[in-house]
């Protein structure tokens, strides 16, 4: 059964929207994301206005990895994209520290060097780095999410995750605050799904102050996360810690079952 | 020798009321008579030299499905998503520590030195790539290089070497005879001199042959044996700083050299997308199981069609969605503000001066050989 579709049609009858997300072990209220009552719409051929999203307000606090789920359709990596600046948002308050990283869903589309190496140090091309400073920060990131040995190694040899976990260490390498991550596992088996969520906790682990948001359709993932906002129809239904985010997913999938059973 | 010529009428189930006739014409082939609405005509003729037994079936002889779309789509599938002469990242060999641009300038020199030096040095430098080969690349990829590469040169040299002097006249230098022109003949060679090498039936090896053969079939060998080498001893990254370094005097006349080299590296990326996209898109064909007997001509090339634009919708896609990811990355669409990091492998002196050190020795050799040609 398709858990994310089957939650995707209850859709009424909703719990109020969580309003206390965790805060940071030294107890301030920093937050690297920060968005309020964001929308964005966009204009068919038809001249029609349709809503992506709708009042979308979340809070995240620095230092922690966070989980963006919903179905799929329900604004996800819009909002991703419009924290990344890929998008405008039609109305609504935005800030997100910098500076930020976004990692797409397909590895391919992000790598672009042919060999590791240069593809990690491409996003530091917009700096003036000496060669012995972008090699350090290339191999800190690269040893990070566990690809140090495949530094030379051409990137049509790599492996699905592999190539995931080199787009990571671009965006690492980079040392930014914000790492939006969209759908990292969506092409990947169980063994590299867990190892690039290990990369990425690994390289927050060894970073001071970064941010993750991981945008997934995968419940299994929850476990790895601080944090999590739950989305449906362009709406943020629900942000909160990781185990409160389970548990009315949970309910809400029980409730389902019961419902056919009925 | 008997023909025969019948009209049999086929269907899958002959029913009770057939009539059939036994003549002693269509003895072997009745005549079945059916409601007629139900039949369709089928005309036949044989040939035989005597009437011992049904024709012999000789079109099962004939090659079949010699180029079926099937096939066509199945061996691209199947075909690898790595171009060959991919960089080998270990062992690092010798060849791995020498400078990019060194080995560029060898491979400039093994492109010209075929062309203009002694036919020993030409075998002499077909002999030096494949040992270098055989000494530097791992067994199973010299061994695989150095056949396609040997078979090639070797089917152009005895190509060339037996057809050269059997081009017609018209395409040859037409140099009168000396009797013609009033000169006295030519001696005949004290030295046991003769033009023609060896004959072989109608085939004949001659001493421009050789020479056409010989340079053909060594440029050829060179330019792929080194090609092969270099590519498997220096990442792309190598060659297109090699090749900036190279261009850089060209940037004081307008030539955007940075653009250039990036559009090489982004070429270099994209292209084993493209052998993907291809590859993948065959292989959602060919697990349709589509059945393409029952095709005419025309729908198998529109599926053709059909399968040409979606590769390039795919690579197109592809295209925007890198040139977003390079955006996201911080490139700004100016080559000469973005750097390249190229590559942080280090070249070793040593290397490199034996290297230019063989290099000189090389071209000298071949200066002092082109006296001999």
């Amino acid at each position: 059964m398709n858990i994310t579709a089957s939650l995707g049609t209850s859709a009424p009858h909703l719990p109020p929207l969580h309003s206390s997300p965790p805060l940071r072990p030294n107890g301030t209220e920093s937050f690297a994301i920060e968005i309020q009552n964001v929308k964005f719409s966009v204009k068919t051929k038809q001249k029609k206005l349709v809503h992506i999203l709708e009042d979308c307000s979340i809070q995240i606090p620095s230092g922690q990895f966070w989980m963006l789920l919903g179905p799929n359709g329900c604004g996800k990596s819009t909002l991703l994209k419009i924290l990344a600046g890929l998008l405008s948002p039609t109305d609504g308050f935005m800030y997100v520290k910098k500076p930020k990283s976004f990692v797409f869903q397909n590895p391919d589309h992000q790598v672009v060097m042919p060999t590791v190496e240069a593809d990690v140090a491409f996003g530091l091309g917009k700096y003036r780095f000496t060669p012995e400073q972008i090699r350090c920060r290339v191999a800190k990131a690269l040893d990070a999410v566990g690809m140090y040995e495949y530094l030379r190694r051409p990137v049509q040899t790599l492996s699905g995750g592999q190539k995931q976990r080199v787009a990571i260490a671009g965006a690492l390498a980079e040392e930014c605050k914000v790492l939006l991550l969209d759908e990292l596992t969506t092409f990947l088996d169980e063994t590299d799904q867990i190892g690039v969520i290990k990369a990425v906790k690994k390289s927050l682990a060894s970073s001071d102050d970064v941010t993750a948001l991981w945008v997934t359709h995968r419940l299994e993932e929850l476990e790895y996360a601080d944090g999590a906002v739950y989305m449906e129809d362009g709406r943020v239904i629900m942000h909160g810690d990781a185990s409160t985010i389970m548990e009315f997913i949970e309910d809400r999938k029980n409730s389902y079952i019961r419902k056919i059973n009925a | 020798m008997l023909y025969s010529c019948g009209v049999v009428y086929t269907l899958p189930t002959v029913t009770s009321s057939c009539r059939q006739f036994h003549t002693p014409l269509f003895k072997k082939h009745p005549i079945q008579l059916l409601p007629l609405k139900t039949l369709k005509p089928k005309f036949t003729c044989s040939a035989s030299i005597d009437d011992a037994g049904p024709p012999r079936n000789w079109e099962k002889w004939l090659p079949k499905n010699l180029f079926s779309a099937e096939k066509v789509l199945k061996s691209i599938s199947e075909a690898t998503s790595s171009p060959i002469c991919q960089f080998i990242s270990s062992p690092i060999t010798f060849l791995h520590t020498v400078d990019p641009r060194i080995k560029l300038a060898w491979l400039v020199v093994l492109v010209v030195l075929p062309a203009r030096s002694h036919i020993l040095m030409r075998f002499g430098l077909v002999a030096y790539l494949s040992l270098l080969s055989i000494l530097i690349l791992p067994r199973h990829v010299w061994m695989d290089q150095l056949g396609r590469v040997s078979l090639l040169s070797g089917i152009l040299f005895i190509m060339l070497g037996l057809g050269a002097d059997g081009a017609p006249p018209v395409v040859q230098l037409r140099t009168p005879p000396p009797s013609m022109m009033g000169l006295p003949s030519l001696p005949a060679s004290l030295e046991g001199y003769s033009y023609i090498i060896m004959k072989l039936g109608p085939l004949q090896l001659t001493r421009k042959g050789l020479s056409v053969a010989s340079t053909s079939a060594s440029l050829t060998f060179s330019i792929f044996q080194s090609a092969s080498l270099c590519l498997s001893t220096t990442t792309p990254e190598q060659l297109a700083f090699a090749l900036q370094w190279y261009m850089r005097p060209l940037a004081y006349i307008g030539v955007p050299v940075a653009e250039v080299i990036l559009t090489l590296l982004l070429s270099l990326r994209f292209i084993n997308l493209v052998f993907d996209e291809v590859r993948v898109v065959a292989l959602g064909i060919v697990s349709r199981r589509i059945y393409w007997e029952k095709f005419t001509a025309l729908e198998t090339i529109e599926v053709f069609f059909t399968y040409i634009r979606r590769i390039f919708n795919n690579i197109f896609s592809h295209a925007e969605q890198i040139s977003q990811a390079m955006n996201v990355r911080g490139f700004r669409g100016d080559s000469n503000t973005h750097n390249i990091y190229f590559s942080s492998l280090s070249s070793n002196s040593m290397a490199n001066i034996l290297s230019i050190m063989c290099l000189v020795c090389l071209v000298g050799a071949a200066a002092v050989s082109d006296c001999f040609v």
